[in-house]
């Protein structure tokens, strides 16, 4: 992402700084437009929704999941309810496909009926159980074996980053200003406010909202001692080619054990599969066990599914949320350790379904401690890049070079910043084919000539 | 359909899908034998398809891979229209291509007869059961065969290769003439590929880890090691994946195999040799007007 061109002012001032350029940090940064404050939000990688933003579920859940009375139940329920719209405002695709979460055994019964109440008391709508029979109806792909299943019309689905940069694209029109490749690494307190240090500037903010994801504890314990503290597992995910057979609901899968493998239906039209949980190995790298007991679950519980047709697998990285005894914290938590700051630690799933309410709920507290007033000039449109017709460039995904174009000139600095805005080298051929062409056209535009890129030496 | 076609001059008696050795072919013989209504189009910029980054020797000859496209061309007649940067999108069951270009945009084109010359797209590393990190510096060969050839890029050293077919092997030998350091990975006991292909295996005493795989990608930015299937850890910053080539045959999802289309090419079935290419071109392209 290109920034505003502030570099080399030593004394940069803001009423906001946002730590952390995730999906939490990008709703936030939209969130705080509605005021008249000035914001910038910090990122340390070379752009915005490159960390669990880019490695999670995809699902906008419904909250039949949560404790009844928890800030969890009620902000999924609510954010549920208000997607469709919000995607609309950040032309983002959003597919309301329905779930089924479905059980073999008699045992993970009973945690369907569960799941089931719980969803009634938080105000769910639509829910069904159902008999093995129906659920085969609804979803012929499912194994015959499947014994009961929970229907929840209202699930959806949304590619996480899109949302994420849909939102940070909203907060820059705003007027936030969005810094990449820099990393906080300090914090002190100021008068009214604090000094930041990055890796190449130093900033005054009047108040922080931390949003620094898998460091979000680190970043805040610079400066006050956290309560809580992470601690981290992994997954494993596998990316289907889009022109095999696929349910048409995302599928959980409950086993004896707990929570199986979870098949969900994109967006893009790729069927992105889901391990259970697993220790934690090197951060977002994938495991060969976590592979194939992925492709041997989905076996048995989507037998239909081509297991063969793998496109990419990764890994994933969750961060566990614990008390100062080490306890788990299962609610959302919004860190307050002063009036002026603000951290969203250890945010995990449903994070994605309810990024712009938690977003919307710390810019809010940040504006009210600034007394700031509404910015009746905030607008929370923000249009997408079109499909347009003319040259091919990716072949798999049939994306021109227009469409390229339009990303470099909204920010996107490298090959994968592209990916990410137009779905470049997401298909088959992973972008072993027009990842050269792209980076050529990245030269052109950002350079304004076809420059040769510097020869590596062997 | 058909007559609005006629009326916008979209009408074309033979469509060929691709101008590599096998689209040319097909559409210098389908010429030869008095057919001029015959329109090629490609994907890229260039006429020659994959033979283009192909700057070995071995082709028809002891020609390279330009060398020999030129002798294509030198032989093509100059009336045949054809259009570069252009990709049919869809090709549909009532005789009628998609196509996208900058200069008109989606356009459907109308056809008698069908030829596809799409050619072959290469086996990617996310295909394989490899886990680990996802870092830089992960390739397939014909990936890195057109950076090196056509753009002079050279990958950084050291480099593995998994596969030793012809294109890991004439990758392998590349590298290892360009003073790289290189290693071969063969899941089989014994080299792939033709014999000749073989040799600079020898020649510059590449090392191959025969019956094993990589099962796992170390580096958090950019690669730093691959593990073997034995758990050995063989550090490298370059992986070209050359494990195989899957026809590119998407564009018939869908529609089957009606009477009206004919395949020639690694689009039909990967070729070892140019000269299997140029038959089954020929041949596609006499079947194509003995049809019309
Ligand atoms: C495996 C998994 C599956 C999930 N599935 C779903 C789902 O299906 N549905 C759902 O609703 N939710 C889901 N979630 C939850 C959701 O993905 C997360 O809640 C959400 O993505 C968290 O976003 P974030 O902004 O906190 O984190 P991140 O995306 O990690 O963003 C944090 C950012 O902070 C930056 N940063 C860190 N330290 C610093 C520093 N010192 N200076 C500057 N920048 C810094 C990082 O580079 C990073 O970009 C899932 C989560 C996981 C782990
Ligand atoms: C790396 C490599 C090395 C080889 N080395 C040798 C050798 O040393 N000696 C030898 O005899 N043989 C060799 N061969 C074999 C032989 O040369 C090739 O098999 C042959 O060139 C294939 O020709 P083709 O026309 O079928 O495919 P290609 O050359 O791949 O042509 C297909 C064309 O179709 C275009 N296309 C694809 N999709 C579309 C679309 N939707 N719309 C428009 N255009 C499209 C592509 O851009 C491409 O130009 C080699 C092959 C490879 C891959």
């Amino acid at each position: 992402m290109l920034m505003k061109d502030s570099a080399v002012n030593e004394q940069i001032k803001y009423d906001v700084a946002i730590i952390g350029g995730g999906i939490l940090g990008c709703f936030a940064a939209r969130n705080l437009m509605r005021w008249n404050v000035s914001a910038v939000l910090i990122e340390a990688e070379d752009d915005v929704c490159k960390g669990i933003t880019r490695a999670n579920s995809a699902i906008v859940y419904t909250g039949y999941d949560n404790k009844p009375g928890s800030l969890k139940a009620a902000l999924t329920v609510q954010s549920n309810r208000d997607f469709a719209k919000l995607c609309e405002e950040l032309d983002v695709p959003f597919s309301r496909c329905g779930s089924l979460l479905v059980a073999f055994d008699s045992e993970a019964e009973t945690v369907l009926q569960k799941k089931y109440h719980n969803g009634i008391r938080n105000g769910v709508n639509g829910l069904k159980l159902l008999s093995g029979a129906e659920v085969l109806e609804l979803e012929p792909m499912l194994s015959a074996n499947v014994r009961v299943g929970l229907y929840a019309p209202d699930t959806g689905t949304v590619n996480p980053w899109q949302l994420g940069i849909a939102a940070c694209e909203n907060a820059m029109a705003n007027g936030c200003d969005v810094w990449c490749n820099e990393t906080v690494s300090n914090i002190v307190r100021s008068e009214n406010g604090y000094w930041i240090t990055t890796s190449n500037k130093k900033v005054h903010a009047k108040a922080i909202i931390n949003c620094a994801g898998l460091s979000a504890d680190q970043v805040q314990n610079l400066l006050y001692p956290a309560e809580v503290s992470l601690d981290f597992d992994g997954a494993d995910y596998l990316v289907m080619d889009k022109a095999i057979a696929k349910p048409k609901h995302v599928i959980f899968h409950e086993t004896a054990e707990g929570k199986g493998i979870t098949a969900v239906p994109c967006t893009e039209g790729n069927l992105l599969l889901e391990s259970t949980a697993r220790a934690l190995t090197v951060p977002f790298a994938s495991t060969l066990e976590g592979i194939r007991s992925v492709k041997d679950t989905v076996k048995a519980v989507l037998p239909q599914v081509d297991t063969t047709k793998v496109i990419r697998s990764f890994g994933a990285v969750r961060p566990n949320l614990r008390g100062r005894n080490g306890e788990n914290i299962s609610d959302f938590y919004i860190g307050n350790p002063a009036p002026d700051f603000y951290s969203l630690i250890g945010v995990k799933t449903p994070g994605l379904t309810c990024a712009d309410a938690l977003g919307r709920s710390v810019a809010e507290k940040v504006a009210v401690y600034l007394h700031a007033e509404e910015n009746t000039a905030f607008s929370p449109v923000r249009k997408g890049i079109a499909k347009t017709d003319g040259q091919i460039i990716c072949q798999c995904e049939q994306i021109t070079k227009g469409e390229i174009i339009e990303a470099i000139k909204r920010g996107a600095t490298t090959v994968d910043s592209i990916k990410r805005r137009v779905g470049t080298g997401m298909g088959r051929c992973q972008g072993s084919r027009c990842t050269y062409a792209i980076e050529r056209l990245l030269e052109e535009e950002i350079h304004g000539e076809n420059v040769r890129r510097a020869k590596e030496t062997i | 359909m058909e007559k609005t076609c006629v009326e916008q001059k979209k009408q074309y008696d033979i469509l060929i899908i691709g101008a590599g050795v096998a689209g040319l072919s097909a559409a210098k013989s389908a010429y030869e034998l008095g057919c001029r209504s015959i329109l090629v189009v490609e994907h890229t910029n260039y006429l020659g398809g994959i033979l283009h980054q192909c700057a070995h020797y071995g082709f028809g000859d002891g020609l390279n891979g330009p060398e020999y496209i030129q002798t294509l061309l030198d032989a093509f007649p100059n009336e045949l229209e054809y259009r570069l940067n252009t990709t049919v999108i869809g090709i549909h069951a009532d005789k009628t291509a998609v196509l996208s270009s900058a200069e008109y945009g989606v356009q459907t084109i109308c056809f008698s007869q069908l030829i596809l010359a799409a050619g072959c797209r290469e086996i990617q590393a996310g295909a394989l059961d490899i886990a680990g990190t996802r870092p830089m510096g992960v390739y397939t060969a014909g990936q890195m065969q057109e950076m090196i050839n056509v753009y002079g890029i050279l990958p950084q050293s050291p480099v593995v290769i998994l596969g030793s077919g012809d294109i890991g092997l004439i990758m392998a030998k590349q590298i290892a003439e360009i003073g790289g350091e290189v290693a071969l990975v063969e899941q089989n006991s014994v080299l792939g590929g033709l014999e000749r292909n073989q040799w600079g295996i020898e020649q510059y005493a590449i090392p191959v880890y025969f019956d094993t795989t990589i099962t796992e990608l170390h580096g958090e930015k950019h690669l730093s090691a691959v593990t073997l299937g034995n758990g050995a850890e063989l550090p490298c910053k370059t992986l070209l994946i050359a494990v195989g080539l899957i026809p590119n045959q998407e564009l018939l999802d869908g529609i089957g195999h009606p009477d009206w289309l004919h395949l020639c090419g690694n689009c039909n079935r990967i070729h070892a040799m140019i000269e299997s290419v140029v038959y089954e071109g020929k041949k596609a392209g006499i079947s194509a007007c003995e049809k019309l």
